[in-house]
C-alpha cells in the first residue's frame, strides 16, 4: 500500500476555501445582508448627527462614507470566523494540511467580496443622500479607491479577527484592536474621495492617497505572512 | 551549596547589577540634560522659553519609537525561540513605550498651547498619529489580558509586531500629509538647528535613551524576581 499523500495544490485549496465561505454565505445570507443594512442605518444616523435636514453635507461625503464603511467592516470581519468556530469547522481546517497563508488568503478574499457587495449599495446611496452637485462622474474613481482599501481592510481584518477569535469577549476586543489600525485607511479613503467629490478634482492628491493605501496593503501582507502561523499555532 | 554562592548566582540570573548601573547612568544624564536645557542652551529667538520643551518632547518621541522597535524585535525573537525572556522584554518595552508616547502627547499639547494657542491641533498629523499609536498599543494590554497560557504569549508577540507596523506609518505621515503646522526640525538634509542647540538635544536624547534602558532593566529585574520566587515557592511546597 502506498503511503504517499496526494496533497491538493494550493490553488485548489484556496478555491475550495473561498467556495466554502461563499456557499455558506449564500445559504445563510447572514453577513452581507446585515452589513448592507447596518451601513444604510449608519448613513441615516449620520445625516441627523451632523446637521439638520437642509444642511449641505457634500464636503463631508468622504468622511461619512469611510467612517460608515470602517464600522461596517468591523461587523463583517467579526463574523468571518464565527460560523467556522461554532460548527468546529475551524478545527478541521487547522488539522488539514492547508498552509496557514492559504487560509489567510481565502479569508481575505471573502472579506474583499463582502465589502465590495456592501459598497455596491453604499457608494450610490452616499451620492443620493449627501451630495448636492456632480457625483456620478466620479463614481469610478471612488470605486477604485474602495477596491484598494478593501484589500487593506481584508488583510488587517483577517489578522485581527484571528487574534480576537480566541479571546474572551471577542466582540468587544475586535473593534479595539481593529479600528485604530484602520485609521490610516479611513484617512486615505476619505482624502481620496474628497479629492474627486466636492473638491477641485485634485488627481495628484488622489494618486498619493491610493499609493499610500497600496503601501499599507503591502506592509500588512508581509506582516500577515510572517505572523499568521503564530496565530493558528494550536 | 553555600548560601553566599547561591545569593551571588541568583543576583546574576536576576541581573540587578545591570539595572543599578543603568539607573546611575540615567540619573546623571537626566540631571546634566535638565541643567543644560534650562540654563545653558540658547533661547529660541521666535518662541522664547517654551521652545526648550522641544529638547525633551522630540527626544521622548524618538525613544518611544525605539521602545516599540525593541518590543517588535523581542516579539520576533519570542516567536522563533519561545524563550520567556523575550516575552518579558517585549511586554516591558511596550509598557514603557506607551508611557513615553503619552508624555509626547502631553509635552506636545503644552507646546501647542504656548505656540498656537490651543491644546490640540488636529491638522498636525504627528500629534494625531501619536494618539493613534497610543490607542494601538493600549489594545495590546486588552488583548493580553483576555487570552491565557501559551496563546497569551504568542498573541502578544504577534501584536507587538503588528503594532510596530503603525510606527513607520505614523512617522511617514508627517512627510506625506504635508503638515504646515508642526515645525519639521529634522529633514533629509540634516538637523535644522544651530550646533549649540544640537549638542543639548543629543544629550537629552542620550538621557531619555538611558532612562528607557534603566526602566526596562528595573522592570525585568522585577519580573525575573517574581518568577524566581514562584519557582522557589513551588519547590518548597513540593518538598
Amino acid at each position: 500500500m502506498s503511503t504517499a499523500v496526494n496533497r491538493p495544490r494550493w490553488t485548489r485549496q484556496l478555491a475550495g476555501l473561498i467556495r466554502k465561505d461563499l456557499r455558506l454565505e449564500l445559504r445563510t445570507k447572514e453577513t452581507v445582508v446585515a452589513m448592507v443594512l447596518f451601513a444604510i442605518v449608519t448613513l441615516t444616523i449620520m445625516q441627523f448627527g451632523f446637521g439638520t435636514r437642509d444642511d449641505d453635507l457634500t464636503r463631508f461625503t468622504g468622511g461619512l462614507m469611510w467612517v460608515t464603511l470602517a464600522f461596517t467592516a468591523v461587523l463583517g470581519v467579526g463574523r468571518s470566523y464565527v460560523a467556522e468556530r461554532e460548527q468546529r469547522v475551524l478545527d478541521g481546517i487547522l488539522v488539514s494540511p492547508v498552509p496557514r497563508v492559504v487560509l489567510l488568503a481565502a479569508k481575505a478574499i471573502a472579506i474583499v467580496i463582502y465589502m465590495a457587495i456592501t459598497e455596491l449599495v453604499v457608494i450610490p446611496v452616499v451620492g443620493i443622500f449627501f451630495v448636492k452637485g456632480p457625483y456620478w462622474d466620479s463614481i469610478g474613481w471612488i470605486a477604485l479607491v474602495a477596491l484598494i482599501a478593501n484589500v487593506c481592510i481584508a488583510l488587517s481584518g483577517t489578522l485581527f479577527s484571528g487574534l480576537a477569535l480566541f479571546t474572551r469577549a471577542r466582540d468587544l476586543i475586535l473593534p479595539v484592536l481593529f479600528l485604530p489600525a484602520l485609521v490610516p485607511v479611513i484617512i486615505a479613503g476619505a482624502g481620496a474621495t474628497h479629492a474627486v467629490v466636492g473638491g477641485p478634482h485634485d488627481m495628484s492628491d488622489y494618486r498619493g492617497y491610493c499609493l499610500f493605501l497600496v503601501g499599507y496593503a503591502i506592509l500588512f501582507l508581509l506582516v500577515c505572512i510572517a505572523t499568521y502561523d503564530a496565530v493558528f499555532d494550536d | 551549596m553555600p548560601s553566599s554562592t547561591t545569593d551571588h548566582a541568583s543576583r546574576r540570573v536576576i541581573g540587578a547589577r545591570a539595572a543599578l548601573i543603568w539607573g546611575v547612568i540615567a540619573t546623571v544624564l537626566v540631571t546634566v540634560a535638565s541643567v543644560g536645557v534650562f540654563l545653558v542652551a540658547p533661547e529660541d529667538a521666535d518662541q522664547g522659553v517654551i521652545q526648550r520643551i522641544f529638547y525633551f518632547h522630540v527626544a521622548i518621541a524618538l525613544v518611544s519609537l525605539v521602545a516599540f522597535a525593541v518590543a517588535c524585535v523581542a516579539g520576533i525573537l519570542f516567536l522563533r525561540t519561545r524563550n520567556l525572556r523575550w516575552d518579558d522584554v517585549s511586554v516591558t518595552a511596550v509598557r514603557i513605550g506607551i508611557l513615553f508616547s503619552v508624555l509626547v502627547i502631553i509635552t506636545g499639547s503644552i507646546w501647542a498651547k504656548a505656540s498656537w494657542g490651543t491644546w490640540w491641533v488636529w491638522a498636525d498629523p504627528r500629534l494625531v498619529t501619536y494618539l493613534i499609536v497610543v490607542l494601538i498599543y493600549a489594545a495590546y494590554f486588552v488583548l493580553r489580558s483576555s487570552v491565557d497560557d501559551d496563546r497569551r504569549l504568542r498573541f502578544s508577540a504577534t501584536y507587538a509586531i503588528v503594532g510596530f507596523v503603525s510606527v513607520p506609518l505614523s512617522f511617514y505621515s508627517v512627510r506625506v500629509a504635508q503638515s504646515f503646522v508642526h515645525p519639521v526640525v529634522f529633514t533629509s538634509g540634516g538637523a535644522n538647528m544651530p550646533n549649540s542647540m544640537l549638542i543639548w538635544f543629543l544629550i537629552s536624547l542620550a538621557a531619555m535613551l538611558a532612562l528607557f534602558i534603566a526602566l526596562l532593566e528595573v522592570e525585568l529585574v522585577g519580573r525575573r524576581t517574581e518568577r524566581a520566587l514562584r519557582a522557589l515557592t513551588l519547590r518548597l511546597e513540593s518538598s
